[in-house]
């Protein structure tokens, strides 16, 4: 990657100049200390909009006050068993069924639910759809919930405001349809690594030569001359088989590794994420606050709105200023970019996975 | 040298406190929206659109992806200095439909990152959006919307719009909250007649930290624009610097309250009490018509000041200085 595209993309440089404006804004601050004695606003030759008043400030998200019950209600957070928010939840039955992105809870008994009202319970898996990154699961024990009214997506225009559920099921955020509907193809999983393409010394293993910023790689902890031993239990020799290994599997999903440091050995668990996404960001370009998804492509249709969201907002409900939701969160991709799935893309599926579940097949009794 | 520097601030100051307040009511008018204010911006952007989106173009260099706006039917196209980083460069233009041309890039100003390319002729006209003229008069909660490639032209994906408010403005410089990202370089930033009040420049990690270039320093330099001529330096830091703090007296004159030491303002003569009745033959009537006029030239630039200095009627040039302190861009 050239110097220039390092710019244009907001990289290195930018981030240089990002820190040289950072701390010519302190010496400011420390400026205005000095002049309040004096009764003076600083800023007042060149009035800042405050928080309040921006595009998502708390005056102009007093359009959508009034849509809380059909957003955040509608919605439930997700947390780890330690109380950590994971990802949000849309629910779809008010007998406790919840949608959520797959990806976010490989391993749904190591989560609990809280809902608005501040009930919690644990959350039973009932069908996992990996096409659609999709997983309906019940809360336990639950009833009288609030689910979503659904509204079609495929009306919306270009430019056409919506609100979302954010701050893992606390707030509201409003943004716009900011593309068109399309397919996301996807490229398969990658953790992040670049790889020694001849054997190591020794015969076995792959010597890593490289870590992609952010990557899952760097955040499960694997470090440049790592060797990599076995790989989701299989031992490797050699790079196209540990390529094979990790690109066939799905991002989100968890693989054991094990590896020689220094010649101890080591192990960690990687969860993969978006190759397209981890090979666009190996330098950590991305400027996007929050981080983004692990898994941001293979999607059957999306809606692209421009609704500041975070990874742990993912799975909960977009509507519209009517309060239809049109769609689910499904990833937050970059700096400007978030998915989500369309009505159209699972609800119709999702209803027969839940009728399927409410009404099981009754055993026919031997004759 | 401190002090100097501290003393400097303060009159600056002073001059900007009246007009801070006249601009704070302006954004006090509707402190909260409702879903009607909303629908109405909806409306009027997506009247909009289909006006100005022709206009946008995806620009491709050898360094990567950026975007771009066409300004005149003869194809001269605004982008920001750091896309062809030089003038003479050729870059690769691809429209919205996919239609795939060259241009040349021309004059840039790498210090307010506005910069300037000429289409290659197609022997029709270019589709093309108005500039704004006036700018400097775009205040802080002002909605304002922004197109772009960000990521690359993405034929299925199509252009990337956002709409947001402006939080700040700079001499050369705009702040939004509409988020830009990578690939954006170069793309507009309208007001709500469809004309560009900003080129989409850099951003810092915040979401609300989105910088565009105003037209300010693309104004600056109109006329040499209007002949596609190649411009190399588009003047030096943030606006001119006359050097004066102004009040508005009880007689609604625009006085001269304070002259900073050693200020391009001192040196030609200008003292406190003077009533500055015009600039350049254009009446003054308030302060912060003054201060915008004032910015709107480059340092090197000369001023010819109307004053009146106890009922007695006077002209003064000035050429004007850098500002001693930068603010942001």
């Amino acid at each position: 990657m050239t110097n220039d595209e390092c710019r244009m993309t907001n990289g290195r440089p930018g981030a240089a100049r990002a820190g040289k404006h950072l701390s010519s804004r302190f010496r400011h601050s420390a400026l205005l200390l000095l002049l309040c004695p004096l009764g003076l606003l600083a800023d007042s030759l060149r009035p800042t909009l405050p928080a309040e008043e921006r595009t998502n400030g708390k005056h102009t998200l007093e359009a959508v006050e009034k849509l809380k019950p059909l957003t955040i209600e509608c919605a439930a957070r997700i947390e780890s068993l330690l109380g950590r928010s994971i990802c949000t939840a849309t629910i779809v039955g008010e007998d406790g069924y919840v949608l959520l992105k797959a990806s976010e809870v490989p391993e749904l008994h190591k989560v609990r639910i809280e809902f608005s009202d501040g009930r919690k319970a644990d959350l039973r898996e009932v069908h996992r759809e990996t096409r659609l990154d999709l997983v309906l699961a019940q809360a336990v024990g639950i009833t009288g919930l609030r689910a979503v009214s659904f509204g079609g997506a495929h009306s919306l225009t270009f430019g056409q405001w919506l609100c979302s559920v954010a701050d893992a099921g606390k707030e509201t955020r409003i943004g716009i349809v900011s593309a068109k509907f399309r397919r996301i193809p996807g490229e398969g999983a990658a953790m992040g690594i670049r790889m020694d393409e001849k054997a190591p010394k020794a015969g076995h293993g792959v010597r890593i030569v490289g870590i992609a910023s952010e990557s899952p790689a760097e955040v499960a902890g694997l470090q440049k001359d790592d060797v990599l031993i076995t790989i989701a239990g299989e031992k490797v020799s050699l790079s196209s088989r540990v390529h094979d290994i990790v690109n066939k599997r799905q991002p989100g999903e968890i693989i054991d590794i094990s590896y020689l440091r220094k010649d101890k050995e080591e192990a960690c668990r990687v969860r993969l994420a978006s190759r397209s996404k981890v090979l666009q960001n190996w330098e950590g370009e991305d400027f996007a606050n929050g981080g983004v998804s692990l898994r941001s492509d293979n999607f059957p249709d999306v809606l692209q709105h421009s609704i500041p969201l975070h990874p742990i907002d993912m799975g909960g409900p977009v509507a519209t200023l009517e309060g239809k939701v049109v769609g689910i969160n499904i990833a937050r991709v970059d700096r400007v970019t978030t998915f989500a799935l369309p009505v159209e893309a699972f609800w119709a599926e999702a209803q027969q996975w839940i009728k399927a579940d409410r009404h099981p097949p009754k055993a026919v009794p031997a004759q | 040298m401190r002090t100097s520097f501290h003393l400097l601030l303060l009159v600056v100051l002073l001059s900007g406190r009246t007009n801070a307040a006249e601009q704070r009511q302006s954004l006090d008018k509707s402190p909260k929206t409702d879903i009607a204010e909303l629908l109405k911006i909806q409306k009027d952007v997506q009247k909009l659109l289909p006006k100005v989106r022709p206009a946008l173009v995806a620009i491709q260099t050898g360094g990567g992806t950026a975007s771009g706006v066409i300004i005149s039917a003869d194809g001269l196209l605004l982008t920001a200095a750091h896309v062809p980083n030089g003038p003479g460069k050729e870059m690769r233009i691809v429209l919205e439909d996919g239609t795939i041309t060259t241009a040349k890039s021309l004059g840039l100003d790498e210090k307010t990152d506005a910069a300037l390319a000429q289409l290659k002729d197609r022997g029709k006209p270019w589709p093309f959006v108005n500039l704004s003229r006036e700018v400097a008069k775009a205040l802080p909660g002002e909605w304002c919307f922004a197109l772009g490639h960000p990521g690359g032209y993405d034929k299925s994906r199509g252009p990337v719009l956002r709409v947001g408010k402006i939080i700040k403005q700079t001499a050369n410089s705009l702040h939004t909250d509409c988020v830009l990202m990578g690939g954006d370089s170069g793309g507009p930033l309208f007001n709500f007649n469809g004309e560009v009040i900003g080129i989409h420049s850099q951003i810092w990690e915040g979401r609300d930290q989105n910088v565009h270039v105003s037209m300010a320093p693309f104004l600056r330099s109109w006329e040499a624009m209007q002949k596609s001529q190649v411009i190399k330096t588009w003047g030096i830091g943030a606006g001119g610097y006359l050097g004066v703090a102004t009040v508005m007296n009880d007689s609604l004159d625009l006085e001269v309250a304070d002259v900073i030491e050693g200020s391009p303002a001192l040196k030609a003569g200008i003292r406190a009490g003077d009533v500055v009745l015009s600039v350049n033959g254009e009446a003054m009537t308030d302060q912060q018509q003054f201060s915008a006029t004032v910015r709107a030239r480059a340092a090197g630039d000369t001023l010819k000041l109307k004053l009146r200095t106890q009922g007695k009627e006077r002209d003064v040039s000035v050429k004007l200085a850098q500002k001693p302190q930068e603010e942001g861009q």
